[in-house]
């Protein structure tokens, strides 16, 4: 590739300067590629490291210590009270008790129930004896004898987990300030008492407060459940397969992952043909659905903001109604207003301007173009709205100057408009594109994914042109055979490809902003 | 008309005349197209001649008849259910959103940068994929089927916090001096919060609880999931998409019609009243990312 | 950085909360027999008439049509039955299709009786949604229903469910004023009606297997399936040939014209159609709107190449089942009043009701039921029609993708195609399966290898199969997705006196020395098969 100095480049017409992006891009893959391994390589080494300094740290303090760090080594907090810091040291004591308390104690004295312990040793199985029928002759009924759970062992496996590491975490806490107490009353300062713990709370510690419900929440109800499926996607769960009504699952390792992309010569490509097929249409569904609302957007926002336009509030309030009538009303309904005999059809016929209906939803590409053309009802107004904010801001002595060089609308909106927008609003193109990936209600409420795909059909869930992957990660959950691992691959991998254009556009992007600028 | 005797013929002013009308015309075509499906709503729904759709627009004969069906079936009960969660919903997400992007915008704390990356990466999956695990820990604490309703606000505000970007991109364009000042003057975090901030984030903070009152009336998925074929525990949207099912739509599409205008007045107004913060919010929030 | 820790702590005995809490909550769940209803059954067993005296409490999931009548009949049942029982039962609105998926959702929080469409119930048994029914249950079903309904709630040789109505089944419900009488026999005749008056036929032929078979089976061609409990499969299958040719051709016919409507609601009727292809829980919607216009009749018969074929359609049954119970009085207590309301009396009851054509022979002889307009439509088609068996789920996803394949094909090749991918995704389907695959003469091997399924828990996987007299009786177990031999004469242990082991071949092939039933197992750790006869 040729290398341009700063004024060559800048003698460039516009085209060979975009393709000369284009090119240093990929010209910089081999490179980005070798850092991003680097930066594995580094990731890794540095966590073992910082593992082992932590161990070595530990030790010292042990050794270095007085009788009353050691023996917060067994006794969480002992330290602390022993110090004065009565609050503090309650509080890692109570801890501690809970943990061993769920660990051992809790499976013992609750009949029936499981301690954390129990959720451990099962984990690697998932279960081993599974439900079976017993008949009743007296009464000549039969019954089910339920097993193990397998759902359970993993759900409660993967958070026993969670509450080791955090135990862990706040032993090495309770170590570190054994460590940092002794340091403080070396030098002669009194330790922060407990009345001065809280106040911090609400001052220069306040973002502690802050974050620790938000952050609860997303731990237990996203990071778990993510974790967990990320689990599922190496077992082999389904609907008969449920750990507990008829069959137990296990793990299968890699199996789901073969099967998906088949890599393995197992010589059945159904499912990475599917896959391959729906990624295409996803992506093709994204990049519209963002640039066509995206320029459509900003087109009516314009036209609504031009000078002597009037009664501009009443425009933007009929717009803005499919933001407020809730999706799963207008979107049910225009797609049966659509259907072969729905209104649009009937209408277009009496008026005998058709002689057959129009097959809106039945043929593979009209109806993609349906959804993306329904999906401009929807966006334009959100659009519109962002764009009358930005363009208000756009000094209008920007325009003023460049009428007076004579340039005609077009040439402003190329020259300043375009520019300006695009420079404000990229990581919101960005966002818009991997929100329109994932953009379920849309297909699911317009088509279902109609028309079926012919040569997709003996892969799970029932696929159609029109499907995204989250619509068939949808299916696939809850279609016939309910197979959750396949749900679980599809996830997996729309991460992976949401991560990777992420990463693409964020190195492509001109500059990432700092977002210090702002304030 | 472009030629070049017409245009150096005409003054500005004529041509600006032209391409308003234009716009005019432009904008007419759209808010025709943008209302026609809600007035097609409005009027099957006063449609009592028949039940199931039909090819034709105008009802043969009008009455209240659907809307007083719907008092028949279980719809108050969905409303009420719904009405509840995005009450709560509103309130406490709106607590938790302000928490979490006040803090990312105005802290400095060590772990903030890794805490952000984490929450992109953690937004990159899509939710769909957790539904079922969700489902079952509500199973569990006891809150699905006719407990959906405290169930449905639980998942929905405790993912809350990864929604931030938005006020927090508000939250950036409020001068620090403001904070710093008060700081020097001796007031508490908290204090700067709730004296000094709060009051400046009002169009924020509207649009906040808008946007977190508005969600519920349209989530079907999951809160199908969680209410389970119990009419007691379901929102208005699982219960009326039932009634598009095979078997129901003959008996039931108007009605469906009917409850889709009761369920959009409400909600519609509000978002009419409140527009004008709706639009600071997504332009002041949305483009900072 | 010193108060680091409060948020650990906090988010700690967050976790430690909801633990605890899981973990409380988990005694009741591992054993959800332990209702309030089934210990207060046990407290008045002492002191009531029967073991099975006392009163539950029981969710019911019936159609919104039928919700009013079944509290009735339960109130009935209360008041009548014999036991003592008392149910005090929830019923919810919950259709047919979404009471089978949601149970397979979610067994434990499924009702405890629940209606559901036959095409669910294999699903249904290997989810393990549904509990069998004891001996006297299963004699009073086997004698009081038609063969066909006892065949569908059956697998492996036992009952599961109780059939509820027999006329799950497809006729015609047309406009009279668009459709003469004389015409109603030929569906080409129906079409130039239709495309005359600008008028729709409603037949789902493009998304649903269901209707589109009524070509295929009309044409000759079969498709007969058996599952067992274990979800094992095997097909007999001959749509990829020049009869499913026919049928492909017949469907092109009619789905090609502009007034084909890809649905099958009778509300269409109001919406340009004059022709609708239904059922009879359609029949109300159909009658008001038509009014003294109102026809309904069998299928007619399609023309292929100058040749007429009957449309022949599926038939099944609507059927009640019960969730498996941990409580044995709880369980036997369901059964009686599933029994109950799929007696005689219910089904008739129903019938008056909605309509629905009960499966049971007696109330099938009625006088009233056999007056019935409707089902005089539902028993002169079911001359005409293939009774529905276990079939495997992804069936009706290749289905829908023939009824696409039939719309949009040009040709006759195309056609041909199209059932080619359906032949490629039936045996895609077979490779799908993980579990190694036994091939042999028995099940067809001659001309397309038709797989059964190896199946069992842990290592142990096992097959029994009836092998009959023959040439050459024998067969292999091989891998999924490639079809090479996996196992054979030379991996078996146990039972090697069974077997010609000298006439193996190089295909390390299983063959038999004499007919007989035999099961083979294959142990998945040692690589190891013993047989036993």
């Amino acid at each position: 590739m040729k290398k341009y100095s700063d004024l060559e480049y800048l003698k460039l017409s516009k085209w060979q300067r975009f393709l000369h992006k284009i090119a240093s891009f990929f010209a910089s893959i081999p490179r980005s590629l070798k850092n991003a391994g680097l930066a594995i390589v580094n990731f890794f080494k540095n966590i073992f490291l910082a593992i082992g300094r932590e161990i070595s740290d530990i030790c010292t303090t042990f050794v270095k210590g007085d009788w009353k760090t050691k023996i917060s080594y067994v006794i969480m907090g002992f330290g602390n009270c022993a110090r004065g810091q009565i609050l503090r040291g309650l509080l890692f004591f109570l801890f501690e008790l809970v943990f061993i308390f769920y660990m051992f104690i809790a499976g013992i004295i609750f009949p029936g129930g499981h301690g954390g312990a129990y959720w451990l040793s099962m984990l690697p199985s998932l279960g081993l004896i599974g439900p079976h029928e017993e008949y009743n002759m007296v009464l000549d009924s039969y019954t089910t004898v339920y097993g193990d759970n397998s759902f359970k062992i993993l759900l409660y496996g993967v958070l026993t987990i969670f509450f080791i590491i955090a135990f862990i975490y706040t032993w090495r806490q309770n170590i570190k300030q054994n460590k940092i107490a002794e340091q403080i009353l070396r030098s002669g300062k009194p330790l922060k008492s407990g009345k001065q713990d809280l106040h911090s709370l609400v001052d220069d510690q306040f973002h502690k407060t802050l974050l620790a419900l938000p952050m609860t929440g997303i731990i237990v109800f996203t990071v778990l459940p993510i974790v967990f499926m990320i689990l599922v996607a190496f077992t082999n769960y389904d609907g008969t397969h449920d750990g507990y009504n008829n069959s137990l699952f296990t793990w299968q390792g890699l199996e789901n992952f073969r099967t998906m992309l088949s890599w393995s010569g197992s010589g059945n490509q159904v499912y990475s043909a599917t896959f391959g097929e729906i990624l295409t249409w996803t992506l093709i569904w994204a990049f519209f659905a963002t640039f066509t609302n995206y320029f459509l957007g900003m087109f009516v926002a314009m036209m609504i903001n031009k000078k002597g336009i009037r009664i501009k509030k009443v425009w933007r309030t009929i717009l803005v109604l499919t933001i407020a009538i809730p999706q799963f009303i207008s979107l049910l309904y225009v797609s049966k207003m659509f259907a072969k005999n729905g209104i649009i059809n009937g209408m277009l016929l009496d008026w005998k301007w058709i002689t057959s209906p129009i097959p809106f939803w039945e043929d593979p590409t009209l109806a993609r173009i349906m959804v993306i053309v329904i999906n401009i009802w929807i966006g334009i107004p959100y659009l519109m709205l962002i764009a009358t904010g930005i363009l208000m801001n756009i000094p209008q002595d920007l325009y003023e100057s460049s009428r007076i060089d004579g340039a005609g609308p077009w040439k402003q909106y190329t020259k300043i408009t375009l520019p300006y927008m695009l420079f404000i609003t990229g990581p919101y193109l960005l966002t818009s594109f991997t929100s329109n990936m994932n953009n379920f209600n849309v297909i699911y409420l317009l088509t279902g994914g109609a028309p079926t795909n012919v040569a997709a059909s003996s892969a799970a869930g029932s696929v159609g042109f029109t499907d995204l992957l989250i619509t068939w990660l949808f299916k696939i959950t809850t279609g016939e055979g309910a197979q959750y691992y396949m749900a679980s691959v599809v996830g997996i991998l729309v991460f992976i490809v949401v991560a990777v254009i992420s990463l693409v556009v964020y190195g492509l992007l001109p500059s990432i902003k700092n977002e210090e600028d702002f304030q | 008309m472009s030629t070049k005797g017409t245009r150096t013929h005409m003054g500005l002013k004529a041509r600006s005349r032209i391409s308003n009308t234009v716009i005019y015309v432009l904008l007419v075509i759209m808010s025709v197209v943008w209302l026609i499906p809600f007035i097609f709503i409005v009027l099957q729904s006063f449609r009592i001649e028949s039940t199931w759709q039909v090819g034709y627009i105008l009802p043969q004969k009008w009455g209240f008849d659907n809307y007083l069906a719907l008092w028949n079936t279980d719809f108050k009960q969905w409303y009420l259910n719904t009405f509840i969660i995005a009450l709560a919903v509103a309130v406490l997400q709106t607590i938790i959103v302000l928490c979490m992007s006040y803090t990312l915008s105005r802290f400095r704390f060590k772990m903030r940068g890794p805490l952000m990356r984490f929450m992109l990466i953690l937004g990159m999956f899509p939710g769909m994929l957790t539904m079922i695990i969700l489902y079952r820990v509500l199973k569990d604490l006891g809150l699905t089927q006719a407990n959906a309703v405290p169930g449905l606000i639980l998942v929905y505000i405790a993912s809350s916090g990864m929604g931030y970007y938005v006020s927090k991109g508000f939250f950036d364009t409020i001068p620090k001096s403001l904070d710093e000042a008060a700081r020097v003057d001796g007031a508490t975090r908290l204090q700067v919060l709730t004296k000094v901030i709060l009051p400046l984030a009002k169009p924020i903070v509207i649009y906040t609880i808008l946007t977190a009152f508005m969600a519920p009336w349209g989530d079907f998925v999951f809160a199908r999931y969680v209410s389970f074929g119990t009419s007691a525990g379901m929102n208005v949207a699982v219960g009326m998409y039932s009634w598009l099912q095979q078997d129901m739509i003959s008996q039931r599409y108007t009605m469906f019609c009917a409850g889709g205008v009761i369920v959009a007045i409400p909600v519609t107004i509000l978002f009419m009243c409140l527009q004008k913060y709706y639009v600071e919010g997504v332009t002041g929030g949305a483009v900072k990312g | 950085m010193k108060m680091k820790k409060f948020i650990a702590l906090f988010i700690a005995a967050a976790m430690v909360f909801a633990l605890s809490a899981c973990g409380g909550s988990d005694d009741n769940a591992s054993t959800p027999a332990a209702s309030d209803g089934a210990t207060q059954a046990s407290q008045e067993q002492q002191s009531g008439s029967s073991e099975l005296a006392g009163t539950y409490d029981i969710t019911v999931w019936m159609p919104d049509a039928i919700v009013d009548l079944t509290k009735k009949m339960i109130d009935d049942f209360n008041a009548s039955n014999e036991y003592g029982i008392v149910f005090n039962p929830t019923i919810e609105a919950v259709g047919e299709g979404d009471a089978a998926t949601q149970m397979i959702t979610d067994v434990e929080a499924g009702a405890d009786i629940f209606n559901f469409a036959q095409d669910q119930f294999a699903r249904l048994v290997q989810a393990g949604a549904l509990s069998k029914l004891g001996a006297q249950a299963g004699e009073t079903v086997s004698a009081g229903n038609d063969a066909g309904a006892v065949k569908a709630v059956t697998i492996d040789g036992e009952l599961y469910a109780y059939p509820e109505t027999a006329d799950n089944t497809y006729f015609m419900y047309y406009d009279t004023s668009v459709i003469p009488e004389a015409d109603t026999e030929d569906l080409d005749a129906i079409i130039a009606d239709c495309e005359a008056a600008n008028k729709y036929i409603a037949f789902q032929l493009q998304d649903s297997g269901w209707y589109a078979a009524s070509f295929f089976f009309g044409a000759g061609c079969v498709s007969e399936w058996a599952t067992d409990v274990d979800g094992n499969w095997s097909v007999n299958d001959d749509f990829n040939s020049d009869k499913g040719l026919i049928a492909m051709k017949g469907m092109n016919k009619l789905m090609t014209s502009p007034m084909f409507l890809n649905s099958s609601s009778a509300a269409d009727l109001d919406a340009g159609a004059a022709v609708v292809i239904s059922g009879t829980w359609d029949s109300t919607t159909a009658k008001s709107i038509l009014g003294d216009k109102f026809g309904v009749t069998d299928l007619p018969q399609f023309t292929v190449d100058g040749t007429k074929y009957d449309l022949v359609s599926f038939s099944g049954y609507k059927l009640m089942g019960v969730k498996p119970q941990t409580d044995a009085t709880k369980a036997a207590a369901l059964h009686r009043l599933a029994q109950y309301l799929t007696s005689e009396a219910a089904q008739l009851e129903r019938f008056e009701a909605v309509g629905w054509g009960p499966a049971n022979t007696a109330a099938q002889a009625s006088e009233a039921v056999q007056a019935d307009e409707i089902l005089g439509a539902v028993i002169k088609q079911n001359a005409h029609s293939v009774v529905q068996g276990q079939v495997h789920d992804s069936w009706w996803n290749i289905m829908k993708a023939v009824g696409e394949g039939a719309k949009n094909a040009k040709s006759d090749d195309e056609l041909k195609t199209v059932l080619a991918q359906y032949d490629t995704a039936i045996e895609d389907l077979k490779n799908l399966s993980t579990d190694p695959i036994f091939v042999g003469a028995w099940n067809g091997w001659d001309n397309t290898d038709m797989g059964v399924a190896l199946a069992g828990e842990g290592d142990e996987l096992s097959i029994t199969l009836t092998v009959e007299q023959s040439d050459y009786m024998g067969g292999r177990i091989v891998t999924c997705g490639t079809w090479e031999t996996d196992k054979g004469a030379a991996q078996v242990t146990t039972g090697a006196d069974l077997i010609d082991v000298a006439g193996a071949g190089d295909d390390n092939n299983i063959v038999f020395l004499a007919p007989g039933t035999y099961t083979v197992t294959l142990n998945t750790a040692t690589g190891e098969i013993s047989i036993t006869q």
